[in-house]
């Protein structure tokens, strides 16, 4: 049942002047005006955005003692409040109890609500009334500007907020066409969040998890590829800082998916590149997935912590208080290694390096196969075969097969996904889509089978420094109730492959596989 | 949802005074509020300047036949929505009557809006009937308004008799003393008198005072209009207390 509201946002052309509009509008409405009130608020949301995809303003206002965020879901409704506290970003936890918490969680989830630009703003508020004196539209007149890190103030566009009332459809409609007709006021392009953010330098739309390059199927093999691969870097670089900073814990996720996905194209495209810097740099790429693993190990274990308690009877949650206390430890500890790692002169002279071989000349095509050949034949010729691939392995997997069959068949569905995710739009959505979907069925089962047996297998090795903490033996009674619903988990997804790789590995799929990419 | 309702067996206690208020300072809080004003008087639509009328009227909303959301009109309070008053209100006792399970008919109108907003205050005519069982039944929380003497108190501890014998689902009952005049011996007494541990009546009580008395003039609620007035302050602890006890 929708309570929604209409309202619009629109820019003030150059040339109308926002007095003059108020002034206009009362000839033609009853129009009560506020005093203007200056205002400097901050843009909130989290590194990707998260808020403006789900159609929510959050900002913080006031000084830092006693500032505020600020939420609205759309312009004139009511907004949600909480004290803000002094944070340099806040975590869902961070926050107040209360329903701007409440809203707010299920969409943030475990990232950082970051601050991302801040606007200096005059905003007038007014009100259309009926002939009862009562407000019918609520409308906001805004001049404000970006204020950058230089302190430099940047004007944005002036704009006209406009709200409608429940049950007071006509005078917002009637408000809306003297608007656009009369005035000539257009919808704005852009909300004020994006239009500062990107008066600040910063990409709108936050940053990307998803690679968006544009191909085409006759294009070269190695230009496509360092295409991709170039989107990928500028990915790790965005999410560098924010690792450094230990904002939250996505950044050195999507981090490390992009370093992965970047192997994956190394890879996959081998012989569009020269063999002997290739193995350099996949080398590279190689050790700075490895220095960045355990700490995302440990990310994982903390992250699912709720979900593993969730298992084990709540008179015994507090027993496993010391578990809880020495994997924060072992990640604070692997942090410190990280960030070392990562500021240091290696990672640095690497990821130069690494650079430079995207940015430079790749050498002679002779010495590079697929260097010349369209990027549609290579990438369909490498689906097809991990395809197959994939399926020869699967089949040979049954009950009596070990861990490590169902890890590699997982690390080869990856390849494959990359290469969809990265490549598939060459070819028509109806073919590439369902083989996604099947291809995401297996996967989760896979990734359960192995995220489970990883977590078993640390929490073992936990068991050691267990022993020595206050409350220890009791906590190790406990872990024990723990791994044992890790590994029943891992059962359970183990008992799961068989119906999801028959609908990856199906007759229908198979031949559509086979007549499309090979 | 929660749900609390302001009622009084009893007229000109400050059952409206007190829902409009209360309704207010919710919104203010941030959380998404309704208004049902369930008066034919339409006094609460009144003083929002919203014209007391129910497309279709009390009897089709009642009976799910008209769509509870197309009859809500926003209020000047950014957040508080409200559910007008109509003239038909004064058949709600025969509509209910009429209706299958009549205590649960309010309750029904309700629940499509349990999503949309975080608390409901629903304004009750003065009466013990039908409407009220229906009320009883939909309400987390009944806050009952009393002004200080012998008599209301004994009509409230009737009151909470009642519920307890003939109500199902008991709300919580939150009494509060209102229209307090300190200048009269009588009033200063019964509020002085109730002993500390008593958790049916609220500490905060509501004066009897001029500004409170203007919302008709003002059509405003008192805290929007005069917000740093006694009448406004007793309201803003109150609705501290009531937040409280209801885990809003």
């Amino acid at each position: 049942m929708p309570l929604d509201v209409p309202s619009y946002a629109f820019a003030l052309p150059d040339g109308v002047d926002p007095p003059a509009l108020v002034s206009f509008l009362g000839t033609r409405f009853d129009v009560v005006s506020e005093a203007a009130e200056p205002l400097t608020v901050t843009v909130v949301d989290t590194a990707d955005r998260r808020l403006r995809e789900a159609g929510v303003d959050l900002s913080l206002h006031g000084s830092r003692a006693a500032a505020t965020l600020v939420m609205r879901e759309q312009a004139g409704s009511a907004p949600l409040t909480a004290p803000a506290g002094r944070h340099r970003r806040w975590l869902v936890e961070d926050l107040p109890d209360g329903p701007l918490r409440d809203h707010l969680a299920p969409i943030v989830e475990m990232r950082a609500l970051l601050p991302l630009a801040r606007v200096r703003a005059e905003v007038q508020p007014l009100q259309v009334r009926n002939s009862d004196r009562k407000t019918v539209v609520r409308l906001r007149l805004t001049t404000h500007a970006a204020l950058v890190d230089d302190g430099e103030a940047v004007p944005l566009t002036p704009r006209l907020e406009v709200a409608g009332v429940l049950g007071y459809p006509r005078p917002l409609d009637r408000l809306v066409m003297v608007l656009t007709t009369e005035s000539g006021l257009a919808d704005a392009p852009a909300s004020l969040a994006d239009e500062a953010i990107a008066a600040a330098g910063g990409d709108p739309e936050g940053i990307r998890s998803k690679v968006r390059v544009t191909l085409r199927p006759d294009q070269r093999t190695d230009k496509a590829a360092v295409a991709v691969l170039r989107d990928l870097a500028g990915m790790v670089e965005a999410n560098l800082p924010g690792t450094l900073a230990d904002l939250d814990t996505e950044f050195l996720h999507d981090l490390r998916v992009a370093v992965r996905r970047s192997r994956s194209v190394l890879r996959e495209l081998s012989d569009a590149f020269p063999a002997e810097p290739l193995a350099r740099q996949r080398e590279a790429l190689k050790w700075i997935q490895s220095i960045t693993g355990p700490t995302r190990d440990l990310d994982v274990q903390l992250l699912d912590w709720g979900h593993l308690l969730a298992g084990v009877p709540a008179e015994r949650h507090a027993a496993l208080a010391p578990v809880h206390t020495l994997l924060e430890r072992h990640r604070s500890s692997a942090l410190r290694t990280l960030t070392r790692e990562l500021r240091g002169s290696k990672f640095t002279g690497t990821w130069a390096a690494y650079r430079a071989f995207l940015d430079g000349r790749l050498g002679p095509a002779r010495d590079r196969p697929d260097a010349k050949r369209p990027i549609a034949e290579v990438a369909g010729g490498r689906i097809a075969k991990v395809y197959k691939r994939m399926v020869k392995a699967g089949r040979a997997i049954d009950d009596s097969s070990p861990p490590d069959d169902l890890h590699d068949l997982r690390k080869r569905g990856k390849e494959l996904r990359y290469l969809l995710e990265f490549f598939g739009g060459l070819w028509p959505t109806d073919v590439v889509k369902p083989m996604v979907k099947s291809l995401k069925g297996l996967q989760d089962v896979l990734g359960t089978h192995q995220d489970r047996e990883v977590q078993a297998h640390n929490m073992r090795d936990l068991a050691d420094d267990l022993a020595g903490e206050v409350g220890g033996p009791e906590a190790l009674l406990v872990l024990g109730v723990l791994i044992d619903q890790l590994e029943a988990e891992q059962h359970a997804a183990r008992a799961g492959f068989a119906e999801r790789f028959a609908a990856f590995a199906s007759d229908d799929q198979r031949k559509l596989v086979a007549r499309t990419f090979s | 949802m929660k749900v609390v309702a302001t009622y009084n067996i009893k007229g000109g206690v400050g059952k409206t005074s007190a829902a409009v208020n209360l309704a207010a300072l919710a919104a203010r809080d941030g959380l998404r509020t309704l208004l049902w004003d369930l008066d034919p008087q339409g006094a609460a639509s009144f003083l929002f300047r919203v014209r007391p009328k129910v497309r279709g009227g009390g009897r089709k909303l009642v009976r799910g036949k008209s769509e509870v959301a197309d009859v809500l009109r926003g209020t000047d309070v950014e957040g508080l929505d409200l559910l007008p008053a109509d003239f038909s209100y004064r058949h709600m006792d025969l509509v209910l009557d009429e209706s299958g399970k009549p205590t649960r008919r309010l309750r029904k109108v309700l629940a499509p809006l349990a999503d949309h907003y975080d608390l409901a205050v629903l304004d009750c005519p003065p009466s013990i009937s039908l409407v009220s069982e229906s009320v009883f039944d939909a309400a987390d929380a009944l806050l009952v308004p009393l002004i200080p003497s012998t008599l209301t108190l004994r009509t409230f501890e009737q009151l909470g008799g009642f519920i307890d014998t003939e109500v199902d689902r008991r709300p919580e009952i939150i009494a509060f003393f209102s229209m307090v005049d300190r200048r009269k011996r009588l009033h200063r007494e019964v509020v002085e008198s109730l002993p500390d541990g008593r958790t049916d009546i609220a500490r905060s009580a509501i004066p009897a005072a001029t500004e409170v008395e203007l919302m008709g003039v003002e059509r405003s609620p008192v805290v929007v209009h005069a917000p740093r007035s006694r009448g406004a302050r007793a309201y803003g602890e109150l609705w501290a207390e009531v937040r409280g006890r209801l885990d809003l």
